[in-house]
């Protein structure tokens, strides 16, 4: 497979802010996923990518060209960006429409792969409305029509499935499928895993603007079970809980409260631990008033990956 | 892939419709019914100012050199700065095309609603003036139509200006402010060759070189020596050709980072 992104050195900073620190890596076709919390530099890496921006150091290239400001990147490239703006008094319709007039195509042809494009989106009832009048799900499917209207040959998505509902993602999850059946090389990037998890398996994961791991998610998942997980219980008797879990299997260590209702348990098998925690809760008689397991978002994953 | 021409037509077509049906050119509407306004009362309520004393006056101190820089400012500076603001240029700079045509074909967008609003207030200043009761020289074509070139030259180079001011600066109203009224009001106000250095002395060298002996009484036309017409417009010409080149080489190099 040859590379559709290559990224040497490749560091971006906003005067004193930092963006992306030092980022080498290889991008090879099919759906890429790039995962991290917010402010991870997902954005700052696909703007680079997009050819929005130039990178502070290194060197990047897409598809074998330097993309800031290129027109023959621009030609093969679709870009979806993350910020919720259209044109409010274009119909959708006439927004994707005056975009294909931009990328060379002739008004009837661009008007027909318009309204193709947005048929793809599930938008074809709405795309004779403004899209002020669109919600936002609806914006959001409309910047991805205009993203593939001309016939790109590589996607960038800055968070597409945000704010969709479940049917409208799934579409949108089946729309990328298709598209990279039909060849298309994806890079998809997200803060919640399992969105990701849902497109692909390739994935880089971003933190504070470097790569912490790039490859298969299940690899990566793997990875963090290895990590103890930290369970959080209000109780009304934290020492006796804490006495009936600690010989659990997996249990690695128990924090009590100085008032004693309040017990924090760190487990390197999380589900094992819930599996046989109300067998032990019943018999213990503590008391469980609520129970919260604090670290199982993304960011506490990028935490334990950078120990 | 579109060359300049093309997308700069298409981009001028798309946009003049949106740019029309802006707040910026409600504002532009309500600073040019300024000197018909004026002239409506002066006419009316001070009887002793002659016809063409209202047009010339209200023409060039109102009108010409404030009116005008104006208008072009509020619909200049948007050039860029709108898409910026609105996030939306990332569709235009995403596309194959030359980025110059993003920046022209908006500044033309941008022109018709310049041209069409002040050359409705030179249109309608000049109208009201001729109903004033008042004996004196009439308001002809000779009063009319220099004004009329005035706010189209001066729309045209103004606007450029600030469509650049707005691809350089990141706050091209103040710095577009700064330019028109404490440079170009101090420099053009100053004696001697000072005054070449500012669009207000070509303008007022057009106007001249093709008014009637009445624009004489404006204070400025008197006393100065002033170009040709050909000079003049010639200088004016090349000023906005070398704006637009400029900016059209900075925005085709420059990064506009949105935030999300």
């Amino acid at each position: 497979m040859s590379a559709v992104v290559t990224a040497r050195d490749l560091s971006r900073w906003y005067g004193p802010v930092v963006g992306l620190v030092d980022v080498s890596l290889t991008l090879e076709s099919g759906i890429i996923g790039l995962l991290g919390p917010n402010g991870a530099g997902k954005s700052t890496l696909l703007k680079l990518v997009a050819g929005e921006i130039r990178p502070s150091r290194g060197a990047i290239e897409v598809l074998g060209r330097d993309p800031f400001a290129n027109r023959a990147h621009f030609a093969d490239t679709g870009f979806c960006p993350q910020q919720d703006a259209l044109y409010g008094d274009m119909t959708g319709l006439a927004f994707v429409t005056f975009l294909l007039r931009l990328s060379g195509y002739s008004a009837r042809d661009a008007r027909e792969r318009a309204g193709r494009a947005l048929e793809r989106v599930g938008l074809s009832d709405a795309m004779d409305r403004r899209t002020r009048e669109y919600s936002r799900g609806m914006r959001q499917r409309t910047k991805i029509a205009q993203a593939i209207a001309h016939g790109p040959k590589f996607l960038i998505a800055d968070e597409p499935l945000a704010g969709l509902d479940p049917v409208a993602r799934r579409g949108i999850v089946e729309l990328f499928r298709e598209l990279q059946r039909e060849g298309l090389a994806l890079l998809v990037s997200s803060h919640v895993l399992h969105e990701i998890e849902e497109l692909t398996r390739e994935v880089v994961l971003l933190h504070r603007g470097r790569v912490l791991a790039q490859g298969d998610v299940q690899g990566i998942r793997a990875l963090l079970s290895s990590h103890p997980r930290k369970v959080e219980f209000r109780v009304r008797d934290a020492r006796r809980l804490a006495r009936a879990v600690v010989e659990m299997p997996g249990v690695r260590g128990v924090r009590i409260s100085a008032d004693g209702t309040e017990l924090g348990v760190e487990t390197s098998d999380l589900d094992g631990f819930l599996g046989a925690l109300p067998a032990i809760a019943a018999s213990a008689r503590a008391g469980i008033q609520s129970l919260d397991t604090p670290d199982a978002g993304l960011e506490a994953v990028f935490d334990y990956l950078v120990g | 892939m579109p060359g300049l021409v093309e997308a700069t037509i298409l981009l001028f077509r798309t946009q003049v419709a949106r740019v029309w049906w802006s707040r910026r050119t409600l504002a532009c509407l309500a600073l040019a019914a300024a000197p018909p306004a004026m002239a409506w009362i002066i006419a009316h309520i001070n009887t002793r100012i002659p016809p063409a004393g209202i047009a010339t006056h209200l023409g060039w101190l109102l009108l010409v050199q404030i009116v005008t820089p104006l208008c072009a400012l509020v619909c200049g500076s948007a050039v860029v700065t709108e898409e910026i603001e609105d996030r939306t240029i990332t569709y235009l700079f995403s596309r194959p095309i030359p980025r110059a045509a993003v920046l022209l074909g908006r500044w033309l967008a941008s022109l018709v609603v310049v041209s069409v609003v002040l050359g409705l207030s030179a249109w309608l200043t000049t109208a009201v003036a001729r109903s004033s009761p008042v004996a004196g020289a009439p308001v002809d074509d000779r009063i009319t139509v220099p004004l009329l070139a005035a706010v189209w030259i001066g729309g045209a180079v103004y606007s450029a200006l600030f469509a650049a001011a707005g691809v350089i600066f990141r706050h091209p109203m103040i710095a577009g402010l700064a330019y028109a009224f404490a440079v170009e009001g101090f420099l053009a106000n100053l004696p001697g060759r000072n005054q070449a250095l500012t669009v207000q002395y070509y303008l007022r060298s057009v106007i001249a070189a093709t008014g009637s002996p009445e624009w004489r009484h404006v204070e400025g036309f008197a006393t100065s020596k002033f170009e040709t017409l050909g000079v003049a417009t010639t200088t004016l010409a090349v000023v906005l050709v070398v704006v637009l080149a400029l900016a059209s080489w900075r925005i085709s190099r420059k990064e506009f980072v949105l935030s999300a």
